[in-house]
């Protein structure tokens, strides 16, 4: 039996007999990392978290949580591990002391220890303020601290984190990565974190898999995937009603790919730098005019899309910028029905 | 198991203590029916009897009201069962919001029992119609003393036993039923059909139990369903208690017997559905 923090062995999770929301998942947390699950919503994020806490039955396959295996010991897995879900679970009508002496009870914990352990966390969470005071008062920031706090009550050895910072402003964003850096600086607690955060993902994990449809489709360091990307990624936009100059480019020197949609070509190179010059050029004795052209170093925007083939976003919801669109067309619509 | 019990149950009277608008609701409920339904329906066996000697009217009031001495006794009495029932009801309702709030999902993530987190509810969700229905005792019995007002008259002489086997139909009776809707509460997801579901199964044992009815006017048919309606066993151990043993075949020790079996078989029946309910989603 393997004795990684945690392990999940070819996981899968079928609903109803048909809907396959995660697929022979597996991988391997090692003491002491911060493991991303990075995917978009509905990817069978959250159904991996629920199989790995013993939240749910696997279909197939085996999680081990620190060498025990969750179908077998779900309630040892429980006491060793932590799980701070995406929505709020604090209790309202409780104040910020009370849920955590109420969690603390729910692992067994004496009334006295319960006490002292809330008294630390608070402290720990800046909560103390507004410890006394109801959860159904505090602000989202200050609900997320309280909910890492509850998860934290019985001292668990790995933390789960599922979508930890939804709905966070990026200063409520920042402030809860800063209390996670901060807990495995100091107790060594190995993390696994599941978001839709890119740029959270970069920074916060050592390691990050991508999961898509319920499959994992690549996993290693946040360079590492980059890196896999083979350099950079330039989008060339040529003039309207242009020629597809796709061929043009694939021969150009330094060219790793090729993608074409609409007017715009996504150009994987070597070197964004010395590639722009030379296909601006090319594109006009052409023919083909080159109207924009943007060079990005590899983000993990473009990992995802290089291991599913769309954009990350795709699947999400409306943009801001969506509904700030939406949101001008419905005052324009009423405006327009007052005249 | 017992630490985990304490704390979820300090968590449900907390959550009990600051809602005061549910406390007020709880309480409102059967003052009105105690002044108004009870006085309004009251029914005096002299209005009957064509010659009300006292012997007629102790044959009247067996035969209709068994033992009791009036309308109001008899119903102020069946009103302690109707509110011990009445007041479970949202007992599985707070199960279900807890589970719309996620609160439920944190309790469940946790090593905590079944047995703590069904048993830290239910005695919670207990203690209410427990309090209640002494409450409505206590009103019931001040009445009689208020001039206007129509009150509980004790005719049977009562002391300690009598007095226990009132607070055990009471305990048995409200268990019973917050176990039934506890039980509802897990296994449904949203109110609307926990709603649906407690109405479905609520109004046809109120309906035919014996706590608001005159025994007397009720059915051959609809006495002998009565007889076995554990709302029926837990109500006429307390009438026996409080009016006689005039009007019944057996000592009340026996009807609160067959209360104990049905709340035992509840019991029963939750313990398997909540286990598997509250296991790992298959």
């Amino acid at each position: 039996m393997s004795n990684s923090p945690i392990l999940a062995e070819s996981l899968s999770k079928t609903y109803g007999g048909k809907v396959k929301a995660v697929e022979a998942v597996s991988f391997e947390v090692t003491h002491g990392e911060s493991f991303g699950f990075l995917g978009p919503n509905g990817a069978g994020k959250t159904t991996t978290v629920s199989m790995l806490s013993a939240g749910l039955r696997p279909t197939q396959g085996r999680a081990v949580i620190d060498g025990l295996d969750v179908s077998q010991h779900a309630e040892e897995v429980k006491r060793r591990i932590g799980v701070i879900f995406q929505e709020s679970t604090a209790d309202g009508d409780l104040t910020g002391r009370e849920n955590l002496e109420v969690a603390a009870g729910c692992y067994g914990i004496g009334a006295g220890e319960a006490r002292s352990r809330a008294d630390e966390l608070i402290e720990l969470m800046q909560l103390t303020d507004s410890a006394h005071r109801q959860a159904k008062t505090y602000s989202g920031g200050m609900r997320r601290r309280l909910e890492l706090a509850v998860g934290l009550v019985h001292r668990p050895k790995i933390l789960f984190l599922d979508e930890p910072t939804l709905g966070l402003d990026p200063q409520g964003r920042a402030g809860f990565w800063t209390f996670i850096d901060k807990l495995r600086r100091e107790t060594g607690l190995t993390v696994f974190v599941t978001t839709h955060y890119l740029d959270e993902a970069d920074q916060m994990c050592d390691r990050i898999a991508i999961i898509d449809h319920g499959k994992i489709v690549a996993t290693g360091t946040p360079n590492e995937l980059k890196d896999r990307l083979g350099g950079d990624v330039v989008n060339l936009r040529t003039a309207d009603g242009a020629a597809d100059v796709s061929e043009l480019v694939r021969g150009l020197p330094g060219v790793v790919q090729v993608q074409r949609q609409d007017g715009t070509y996504r150009v994987k190179v070597q070197s964004g730098e010395r590639f722009v010059p030379v296909a601006v050029e090319a594109c006009s004795k052409a023919g083909a005019g080159v109207v924009g052209v943007t060079v990005k170093r590899p983000s993990l925007d473009e990992v995802f899309l290089e291991f599913t083939g769309r954009e990350f976003r795709e699947d999400e919801g409306p943009t801001a910028t969506d509904r700030a669109v939406m949101m001008q067309r419905v005052q324009g619509a009423f405006r327009g029905g007052r005249r | 198991m017992f630490r985990e019990l304490v704390s979820l149950t300090r968590r449900e009277v907390l959550k009990l203590g600051r809602n005061p608008a549910a406390i007020f609701t709880g309480l409102l409920l059967p003052v009105l029916y105690l002044v108004l339904f009870g006085n309004g329906f009251s029914i005096n066996p002299s209005n009957f009897l064509q010659n009300p000697t006292p012997a007629a009217i102790q044959a009247f009031n067996v035969a209709y009201f068994r033992g009791a001495p009036n309308y109001y006794s008899y119903f102020a009495v069946g009103m302690v069962g109707f509110t011990a029932v009445t007041a479970t009801l949202f007992i599985g309702a707070n199960v279900i919001f807890d589970k719309l709030f996620g609160i439920f999902k944190r309790v469940r993530g946790t090593p905590a029992p079944a047995a703590s987190i069904f048993g830290a509810r239910l005695i919670a969700g207990t203690l209410q119609p427990i309090l209640l229905s002494f409450f409505v005792i206590a009103l019931a019995l001040l009445f009689f003393h208020v001039p206007g007002l129509h009150g509980l008259d004790v005719t049977a002489s009562v002391g300690f036993v009598q007095v226990a086997e009132i607070a055990a139909a009471i305990v048995l009776l409200s268990g019973m039923f917050a176990t039934l809707f506890l039980t509802f509460g897990i296994l449904i997801d949203t109110p609307q059909t926990y709603f649906a579901t407690i109405n479905l199964v609520n109004l046809p044992i109120l309906l035919t139990s014996d706590a608001l009815y005159p025994w007397g006017s009720m059915p051959d048919w609809l006495r002998t369903v009565s007889s076995y309606n554990p709302v029926s066993l837990a109500v006429n151990t307390m009438r026996e208690c409080l009016f006689g043993s005039a009007a019944y075949p057996y000592p009340p020790a026996v009807y609160l017997g067959a209360l104990a079996v049905w709340t035992a078989a509840f019991v029963i029946l939750a313990i398997v559905l909540v286990r598997r309910a509250l296991g790992p989603v298959a």
